[in-house]
């Protein structure tokens, strides 16, 4: 039975939290604090089970694809824009991401920012968030992809800079939404020349349905300036397009902003900067895979930043010592992983990732915030150790979302991630002349080994060996951390107030202590999707036409999806084949790695960064992006902006042509004024000579 | 013949003691130029055998306006030094514009040489009365603007009058309107005083209205 | 007989030199009246002109009014004149500028 979705079901899940993010926002001064929360979770909460019903009837049911228009805004010069909803599997796969994820958060909201004043706005805000993402994802035009895709990097700009008096946090949100305007730059040139290609062939429009319907055509159109060869149209609408996905999912080098993001509450660390938005600009991929399948330029270009981001991102996380930047960076490399599995075509892996890594990576930064509450606002790694045993049960959940993340056979990770790089395997095979693929394969392979390097030395660092933090207690300890210089981990020089405090706060004293149940409750209930949803989802929804539709596939690369579905057989005996892989050899590697460093050894790694001092420096400078953005390119656009300001607007808009226009006219009438002499005989002397000229004129006339 | 030598002679007295007029500099002068060419062109006009008009000319133009004249300039007290002074500065230009005024009308005027222009006034009976021709058409079909044209005189003369009358100083006048209009407090002051009796030293109270 | 042309002429001349005498003449407010005077009588000249070369008395007759008119006009122009005198004491033309702008 197969009944069509009901677009006010829809609506409801779209608008639920804005009605929820509108009335905690616009009373936030005046209502209590218990009311803002009640709302905006109730109204998540709905939007989720709605969405899960959604999924059902769309996975399960076999509901047709709804692609309908709810609202026509405007049409100009035949080009209509409205808000639409297309809701097909990735759409509803998408939606149970976002609200489940944006729920979790909200509840662990509840316990995190239980001190803070901004309660009621902080509420408000990922709740307007929650909106903004569901908006991008079950749009069903570009304008409405474009609308959700700048209200998530509004709300993040908000989030980000929440604290608002602190100026780093200024500084990082500024930074997030000008690199994402980047990004943005090029998506609306995309757009543009989907625009332009589509009145082409059959009527501009913006839908996605006319988009993809002209997708061969445009294929076989060139773009370039007159006389010039000019490049393959689809290539560079994709590649324009994904301009936009590399600012919107970090993807080198318009990465700089998600470290510095880190600068918000971790609720929202956990919500945005790992499970939702960075994910849009996969989303959007897969979404317009009937494009990209036509270009296999732009899937080169999509594989090889996703490939450097993997790999170099990784090593970063290597030698940071805050928490929450740990795993940011972990979140970069995997948001490399999922645009590598773009770039191999394999799309449903790609979302198939984003799935198992919106539950791991949420968990492990409410982990990480869950330690930062309990150790009273400390994010600084060496300051921590031996919390296993007084945080058992974040040690517990945060041990599980390490082990899905580095590829652990059974976890949900395992599959994604391994899927992942046979893909890139598989591609191997099929094109072995081609140099990026190799180079593909190389990074992810690698990058196996440095996720899970970094990860168990979080845990360890965190979790087990010496507990570090009491012997920081007994000394009397500062606040302004970064007075305090180590000499073998010599600051980062770009990192702005990293291992301070979220906030300042009074030290509170005594033993770090596990936060009660509200903090508690979201690990859990995200540590067991962590589990399972792998296994369980990976057979029918990767290769038994689980993504039915949504995503396409052009003959010549459907033959990886084909080739790995032979391969893959089920659950247990992918599982079981993976140990003839070299794969898990390399996870176990890393994990071993970081034991003998962290736990057993612990003196090693100050003695390896001391051989090692240029990688070091380097790696310290995180390969000197924020310095060039920085000293260099920053002041280049600020000298355009003062250019055109002074020189431009002031001189000549405003100098010459505003000002200018009215001087002449007050010179004008200066000399002219001249003329009103005040005698009379003058002004008769003058008509006198007007009626001589006209005389005149009218005299050759005639006599002619 | 002689008829044409006249108007010739007329015609270039006419134009000379124009330009002279406009170009000596004694007021006076100017204005006894002026009489001449009046004088001139009823002259003129008497030789066109529009002998009423060349008589109003004299009595009217030359009798009353410019005897006005003449009156005003030797009334006036006036600075011949300064009069005199830089006429001739913009001579050359006043005299170029004329000059093409002049130009273009002649060239339309002789342009048309031929039958219009060359054109010569019938001759007329030898009692034929212009006044009389004059007459007949003023007091019939004219009289209106005639009666209108009496009435722009008076204007004429209260305007002038009402301009330069002046008032003589020191003459009173009664102003009706306000002796109508006063009051009593303005003319009349109760003072109260006590009657006079004996050699008292109660000095006398005054009491104001 | 007088023809109609040589009148014409004449009138014109007599034009021009009333319009270049209002010109050139920048000291004397009295010229200027004067050679308003002489203006109309080009124009009266004009007329009479045409009357008697095509036998309309009408012509004469407007001449008659445009004497009465310029009879006013002279004597209430005079009047201005005599006024203007006593407040500025001087009757040169240029001072009567109050109009500039």
């Amino acid at each position: 039975m197969s009944q069509p979705l009901n677009s006010n079901l829809l609506l409801a899940i779209a608008l639920l939290p804005l009605g929820a993010a509108a009335i905690a926002g616009l009373f936030c001064r005046v209502i209590p604090r218990w009311l803002a929360h009640w709302v905006t979770i109730l109204g998540v909460a709905a939007s989720c089970g709605f969405s899960c019903f959604v999924a059902y009837q769309v996975f399960f049911e076999q509901a047709p694809v709804f692609n309908g228009t709810v609202y026509q805004w405007l049409v100009t010069d035949g080009v209509g824009m409205q808000v639409g909803f297309l809701v097909d599997q990735l759409t509803a796969l998408m939606m149970v991401v976002v609200t489940f994820v944006s729920l979790c958060v909200h509840v662990y909201t509840i316990g995190y920012m239980a001190d803070d004043d901004g309660y009621n706005r902080f509420f408000s805000y990922i709740s307007l968030f929650t909106f903004s993402m569901l908006m991008l994802v079950m749009s069903n035009n570009f304008m409405q992809l474009f609308f959700g895709w700048e209200a998530v990097g509004v709300v993040s700009y908000l989030l980000i800079g929440f604290w608002y008096k602190r100026p780093s946090a200024i500084f990082a949100n500024l930074k997030a939404f000008l690199v994402n305007r980047v990004g943005d730059f090029g998506f609306v040139l995309g757009i543009a020349g989907i625009v332009y290609y589509t009145a082409q062939f059959g009527g501009a429009s913006l839908n996605y349905v006319d988009a993809f319907a002209a997708a061969p055509q445009i294929a076989a159109q060139t773009f370039g300036l007159q006389g010039t060869d000019g490049v393959n149209a689809m290539t560079f609408i994709c590649i324009c397009l994904f301009i936009g996905a590399m600012g919107k999912s970090a993807q080198v080098p318009l990465h700089v902003w998600l470290p510095d993001s880190m600068e918000g509450p971790t609720p929202i660390s956990a919500l945005i900067h790992a499970a939702t938005m960075v994910t849009a600009g996969i989303f959007m991929v897969a979404r317009m895979s009937p494009l990209f399948e036509f270009s296999p330029y732009a899937l080169n270009f999509v594989l090889f930043i996703g490939a450097t981001t993997a790999l170099f991102m990784g090593f970063l996380g290597i030698i940071n010592n805050d928490i929450k930047r740990v795993v940011a960076y972990s979140t970069l490399s995997q948001l490399g992983y999922m645009t590598v599995a773009l770039g191999a075509s394999a799309y449903n892996i790609a979302i198939f990732h984003l799935m198992t890594h919106a539950f791991f990576k949420a968990l492990l930064f409410l982990a990480a915030g869950s330690v930062i509450i309990g150790m009273h606002h400390e994010q600084d790694m060496r300051k921590m150790g031996g919390l296993a045993k007084v945080m058992p049960i974040t040690a517990i959940t945060c041990w599980i979302g390490s082990l899905a993340l580095i590829g652990t056979p059974f976890f949900a990770g395992f599959y994604s991630k391994d899927l992942i790089i046979d893909a890139v395997k598989e591609q191997h095979h099929l094109h072995p002349d081609n140099g990026i693929v190799t180079y593909a394969y190389w990074c992810v392979m690698i990058g196996v080994f440095v996720t899970a390097f970094y990860s168990f030395r979080l845990l360890f660092m965190t979790f087990h060996g010496k507990p570090r933090w009491k012997e920081a207690a007994a000394a009397p300890h500062e606040h302004a951390a970064h007075d305090v210089h180590d000499q073998t981990h010599p600051l980062p020089h770009g990192e702005h107030d990293t291992v301070g405090h979220e906030e300042e706060h009074d030290h509170h004293g005594g033993p770090p202590h596990e936060p009660g149940w509200v903090v508690k409750g979201p690990l859990v209930a995200l540590a067991i999707p962590s589990v399972l949803i792998g296994a369980i989802t990976a057979q029918w929804l990767l290769f038994g036409g689980g993504f039915g539709t949504s995503i396409f596939f052009n003959a010549e690369n459907h033959e990886v999806m084909q080739e790995l579905a032979h391969e893959f057989g089920n659950w247990l005996s992918f599982t079981a084949a993976a140990f003839a892989h070299p794969v898990v050899y390399l996870v176990a590697a890393g994990v071993f790695a970081a034991w003998a460093l962290y736990c057993k050894w612990t003196h090693l790694p100050d003695r390896i960064a001391a051989r090692l001092k240029p990688l070091v420096y380097v790696l310290e400078n995180k390969y000197f992006f924020d310095a060039i953005n920085e000293k260099a390119l920053a002041p280049l656009a600020r000298g355009f902006g003062k250019v055109f300001w002074k020189v431009g607007d002031q001189g000549i808009i405003d100098g010459i042509a505003v000002d200018g226009s009215a001087k002449t006219i007050g010179l004008f009438a200066g000399i002219v004024r001249r003329v009103q002499s005040g005698f009379l005989y003058s002004y008769a002397f003058w008509m006198v000579i007007g009626l001589a000229v006209m005389l005149g004129w009218f005299l050759t006339r005639t006599l002619n | 013949m002689l008829v044409e030598v006249l108007f010739w002679v007329f015609a270039a007295i006419l134009s000379v003691a124009a330009l002279a007029m406009i170009t000596v500099r004694n007021p006076v002068h100017a204005a006894l130029l002026l009489v001449l060419c009046f004088f001139t062109s009823a002259a003129i006009w008497l030789l066109m055998e529009a002998e009423f008009l060349a008589v109003v000319l004299i009595l009217v133009y030359v009798g009353a306006v410019m005897v006005l004249f003449l009156f005003v300039v030797m009334m006036l007290d006036i600075n011949i030094e300064e009069v005199r002074a830089r006429v001739t500065r913009y001579a050359f230009f006043g005299a170029i514009v004329a000059g093409v005024v002049v130009f273009e009308i002649v060239s339309v005027v002789w342009s048309r040489s031929g039958a219009e222009a060359g054109r010569v006034a019938q001759s007329l009976p030898a009692d034929h009365s212009n006044t009389a021709e004059l007459g007949k058409l003023l007091y019939t079909e004219y009289v209106y603007p005639f009666e209108l044209a009496a009435v722009l005189l008076l204007v004429a003369i209260v305007a002038a009058i009402s301009l330069t009358m002046r008032k003589r100083a020191g003459l009173k006048q009664q102003n009706i309107s306000k002796q109508v209009a006063v009051r009593r407090e303005d003319r009349v002051r109760i003072v109260k005083m006590p009657a006079e009796g004996g050699a008292s030293a109660a000095a006398p109270a005054e009491k104001g209205p | 007989m007088i023809r109609l042309n040589w009148m014409l002429v004449l009138s014109s001349v007599l034009f021009a030199i009333s319009v270049a005498g209002m010109f050139i003449n920048r000291k004397n407010l009295i010229l200027l009246l004067m050679c308003v005077e002489l203006l109309l009588l080009s124009a009266n000249m004009n007329f009479v002109a045409f009357s008697r070369v095509s036998g309309d008395i009408h012509g004469q007759l407007f001449v008659f009014f445009v004497l009465t008119v310029a009879a006013a006009e002279s004597a209430i122009g005079l009047a201005i004149l005599v006024v203007l005198f006593r407040e500025r004491r001087s009757i040169n033309v240029e001072d009567l500028s109050t109009l500039k702008g």
